[in-house]
């Protein structure tokens, strides 16, 4: 397939497009379409990886499970290399990133009326530092898309939120900084133990994975990795960034920062933390399991008592991502394979239900439970849509987060079965919520006369293919769990490999 | 001395005459060339400098150029000619007139080549005071504003006591080595008097880039004196004394004792600096406060060895970047009315997207987040910290920068998230402002996506 660098196209395509925007500052009209071509140009190169990854042979100098891989010297007095590689975890989260960006752009199509070019231009730069995380494989380059992602969300909430959206994004940056400012000094330490050690000083994973790295400094360095993953994760107890910036972020910031923002804490987990040290993050792993659990029993206990949805899906994102932590901290191929395709679903499900609130606000200018009901009769096709992701959210057997939830507990069970009975309450708690959700704002007799209308082809459109993805994850999870294979069998150790 | 000798001394005898030109033209021509004159010389300067064959020395007058001062020759050049350029339409302001400001700018530009193209500590002392002097007079320029004159006085004052420190502390490194040369000088063990002269050294030089406690001149001084000049002492008298520090800590065999000095400098600077930056309504206040912890850093690099004084030369570059850019949208903006506190930036970015830009931008490097040449230098800085085995103070230092964050997050706030009680639109920069703001921004985007040739560059000049 020639010599397209189509990593770098990927990751900096979307940026090419944002800058597009700026001689077009003033054209409004043409703004738009801009922008969504491009982040469905995209899609569409992500969606066509997915249809032939599976046919790609493994690029020289590529590690194995790798089916696409760039490298290039950078900064060489450092050892800093410009190196890029797609495996099937980085695929599907890249597709996912694709996906949520097309959406995000549809859902604020017709709210985003104020400096509206600026919209298009963070969301574009955010996509390419998110697909940057995602594909770099230099500690270096991927601490540098991991901030640069920070910056447009910062402004996205601070800009067009609402309520305390400037308390919040400054909450949201500062939580994140600190986290990764400690991973920063992690990784120089990393590189340092590596090079006085082999005598090879470089920021590349592969080659620092190979030499373990259990020395006595190895726990602290670890804890610093956690710490910034656990802050975007985001970890009971340093999750309370999270409600705030999801409450008072805009709908398609709310989108991104749940479809996307929180897996590239679980992602650096999976493909930085763990693999760079193993005996550690295996010591590590009950504290992993304990705070994830916890997490999953506490955010649903007071996801029960908001009043706004907004609140309510936030915390239930928390718990959603504590099944994901809690996978990845058992790290069996099984429960591993869970988490990541339990990212996916919970970033289309979660995604629609932020859509589904924002469409809502947007026509009654309201969140608040308490001023809906009777929304079954009065808007059909929206009321089936909030049904069908809040039960997917719930975790209903034939939609997609139930796949996942499964397979985590299922894999974890072997090796922490106290922590999967005390999970699976956490289970059942978000039934109970979401059933309340869904009582009062469907079913629940009017409360105040508000005049909504029923959704639009566009926002219906929006509904209808995430709709077809969860219940497609949910009966046919096969295709994803191949992808993920080969990578999931490398990273435990456990069979699957080349 | 021969003719010949003239020839690597140009640089030095470009600037002086540029300033003389200046001077005398201003008698009998009355007009605003200065700026184009200066400008013109500067560059000039910087390009006869790249000329000159590295590695001339001319041991009669304690002149060497080296690799060393050709970087920061350019440099310092490089920002003098920017300082010039936001500085024109300061200069047509009423009650302002021009020839002296560009003339004394040059006098400063050449006594920070003197400084780094000096091979004796008498040279050092003797660029160190001419462009000191320059900035007394720069200070106090305006003397419209009484705050602009009080300002002159506290600096006059404190670098009167600075350079009492620094001339005692040659004397007595002198006293101790038996030599005025550099490396001979720098590299006598460090016991009895030439102990006492480091130290006394260190102390004026602390005042000098304002490290934690020798600072408190530093807030008073950026508020009074007029911003243009800010910008300049911000960069080019604080990267002279950088330049000061890495001519001659590299000769020492090892920091021995004067590391327990440096390290409470560094951590001091870095925390006293950033908590007291988080406090600050005024926005040239709070970008003091924010050079005592910049500074603070380069300290902590100047700690910590080889990797550390690179990091430092690099630091240098980006610091200049980012001050420029800074105080560079300020002196621009002080046209449409006041702008002290970071309040009145309100929704700025809106109404003067080019401004609001460079200013983000420049909040967002001097934070250290990447892309920026900030990110980079930071990034060089705890390198070699954690390098050099000073993890607790790296770890400090990166919390202390995480608590920066805050501060520079206010100003970009300001900037975007708040919107401002009823007013117009407002000026576009002026096409010499322009100038200086987009080079400045192309620094800190450019060398923060690809720092390695400067990374390189200050390594092979080091050596």
């Amino acid at each position: 397939m020639g010599q397209l660098p189509l990593l770098t196209i990927l990751t900096f395509l979307p940026l090419l497009g944002g800058l597009l925007i700026l001689p077009l500052w003033n054209c409004r009209r043409l703004l738009r379409p801009l922008a969504l071509g491009v982040a469905l140009a995209e899609l569409a190169l992500a969606g066509w990886l997915l249809a032939v990854a599976g046919g790609l042979p493994r690029p020289p100098g590529a590690p194995p499970g790798f089916f696409l891989w760039e490298s290039a010297p950078w900064i060489d007095r450092f050892g800093i290399g410009y190196l890029l590689g797609m495996d099937g975890i980085s695929l599907l989260l890249v597709a996912l990133t694709a996906f949520i960006t097309v959406i995000a752009l549809l859902v604020s199509w017709r709210s985003i009326h104020e400096r509206a070019p600026l919209h298009y231009l963070l969301i574009l730069v955010m996509e390419s530092g998110i697909v940057g995380v995602f594909l770099a494989l230099d500690l270096f380059l991927f601490y540098l898309f991991w901030e640069v992602m920070l910056v447009p969300m910062f402004f996205l909430i601070g800009i067009w939120g609402h309520g305390r959206r400037i308390y919040s994004a400054v909450k949201f940056f500062l939580y994140t900084l600190t986290g990764s400012l400690l991973m920063l000094l992690a990784i120089i330490g990393v590189y340092l133990i590596h090079g006085d050690r082999t005598g090879v000083y470089t920021f590349a994973l592969p080659l620092l994975t190979q030499a373990r790295l259990g020395t006595a400094a190895a726990p602290w360095l670890f804890a610093a990795f956690l710490f910034a993953f656990a802050i975007k994760f985001p970890l009971f107890p340093l999750h309370t960034w999270l409600p705030d910036a999801h409450t008072d972020a805009p709908t398609a910031g709310s989108v991104i920062l749940a479809g996307l923002l929180l897996k590239t804490g679980a992602y650096g987990l999976v493909r930085f933390g763990y693999p760079l040290f193993p005996e550690t993050a295996r010591a590590f792993a009950p504290l992993l399991a304990l705070l994830a659990v916890i997490g999953i029993i506490y955010a649903s206990w007071v996801a029960f008592a908001q009043e706004d949805m907004k609140r309510m899906v936030a915390y239930s994102s928390v718990g959603h991502m504590g099944f994901v932590a809690l996978g990845i901290a058992s790290w069996t191929p099984v429960a591993l394979s869970g988490s990541i395709l339990q990212m996916v679903n919970h970033g289309v499900t979660t995604g629609a239900l932020f859509a589904l609130v924002g469409m809502l606000d947007e026509r009654a200018d309201t969140r608040e439970i308490a001023a809906y009901g009777g929304l079954w009769g009065k808007v059909p096709v929206y009321a089936f849509f909030f049904l069908l992701f809040a039960m997917a959210s719930a975790g209903l057997p034939g939609l997609n987060n139930f796949v996942g939830e499964f397979l985590i507990l299922v894999g974890t069970f072997p090796t922490m079965p106290a922590a999967v009975v005390i999970a699976f309450i956490g289970i059942v708690l978000p039934l109970i919520y979401t059933v309340r959700l869904v009582q009062e704002v469907l079913f629940q007799t009017e409360r105040r006369p508000l005049a909504l209308s029923d959704v639009s082809w566009r926002e219906g459109a929006i509904l209808a293919v995430m709709a077809a993805i969860d219940i497609y994850l949910g009966c046919h999870p096969k295709p994803l769990l191949d992808l993920l294979r080969v990578p999931v069998g490398l990273l435990t150790g456990v069979g699957g490999g080349q | 001395m021969t003719l010949l000798d003239l020839w690597p001394l140009m640089p030095l005898l470009i600037l002086v005459c540029g300033s003389l030109v200046i001077l005398l033209c201003g008698a009998v021509l009355p007009g605003r060339y200065g700026t184009v004159v200066g400008v013109v010389a500067c560059l000039g300067a910087a390009l006869w400098a790249l000329q000159v064959p590295p590695q001339t020395t001319l041991p009669a007058l304690g002149v060497a150029f080296t690799p060393f001062s050709r970087l920061f020759i350019v440099l310092f050049m490089v920002t003098a000619a920017i300082t010039l350029l936001l500085s024109h339409d300061y200069l047509c302001r009423p009650g302002m007139n021009g020839e002296e400001y560009p003339a004394t700018i040059l006098f400063a530009a050449f006594g920070m080549t003197v400084l780094v193209s000096s091979a004796t500590l008498l040279n050092l002392f003797l660029g160190l005071e001419s462009l000191t002097f320059a900035f007394y007079i720069l200070v106090a320029y305006d003397r419209t504003r009484p705050t602009s004159a009080e300002a002159g006085l506290k600096y006059l004052l404190l670098g009167a006591i600075s350079a009492a420190f620094i001339a005692f502390g040659i004397a007595l490194i002198y006293a101790g080595s038996g030599t005025l040369y550099i490396t001979g000088a720098a590299g006598a063990a460090l016991t009895g008097p030439t102990l006492a002269g480091w130290g006394f050294l260190l102390a004026g030089l602390a005042f000098k880039i304002s490290l934690v406690p020798a600072h408190l001149w530093t807030p008073d001084v950026y508020q009074g004196a007029p911003t243009p000049v800010v910008a300049f002492l911000s960069t080019g008298s604080k990267g002279a004394a950088i330049a000061f520090l890495l001519l001659l800590l590299p000769h020492l065999a090892a920091l021995g004792p004067l590391r327990l000095p440096l390290w409470l400098l560094a951590f001091l600077s870095m925390t006293v600096g950033n908590l007291a930056a988080l406090l600050q309504p005024n926005l040239k206040r709070l970008l003091a406060y924010s050079s005592v912890a910049q500074m603070g850093y380069v300290a902590l690099a100047l700690l910590s060895g080889e990797r550390g004084y690179e990091a430092a030369a690099f630091y240098a570059v980006a610091y200049t970047a980012m001050n420029l850019a800074a105080f560079g949208v300020i002196a621009s903006l002080e046209k449409t009315g006041s702008r002290e506190l970071v309040e009145d930036y309100r929704g700025l970015g809106y109404r003067q997207p080019v401004h609001g830009a460079v200013l983000a931008l420049a909040m967002f490097a001097l934070a250290g987040i990447p892309p920026t040449v900030g990110f980079a230098g930071k990034f060089a800085i705890f390198f070699a910290a954690i390098r050099s085995g000073e993890v607790a103070l790296a770890v400090i230092g990166i919390l202390t920068a995480a608590t920066s964050a805050y501060y520079y997050l206010r100003v970009v706030v300001n900037l975007y998230m708040r919107s401002a009680a009823g007013e117009g639109e407002g000026e576009a920069p002026t096409v010499p402002e322009a100038a200086a703001l987009a080079l400045a921004s192309l620094a800190i985007v450019a060398l923060g996506i690809y720092p390695a040739p400067l990374f390189d560059l200050v390594a092979a000049v080091l050596r």
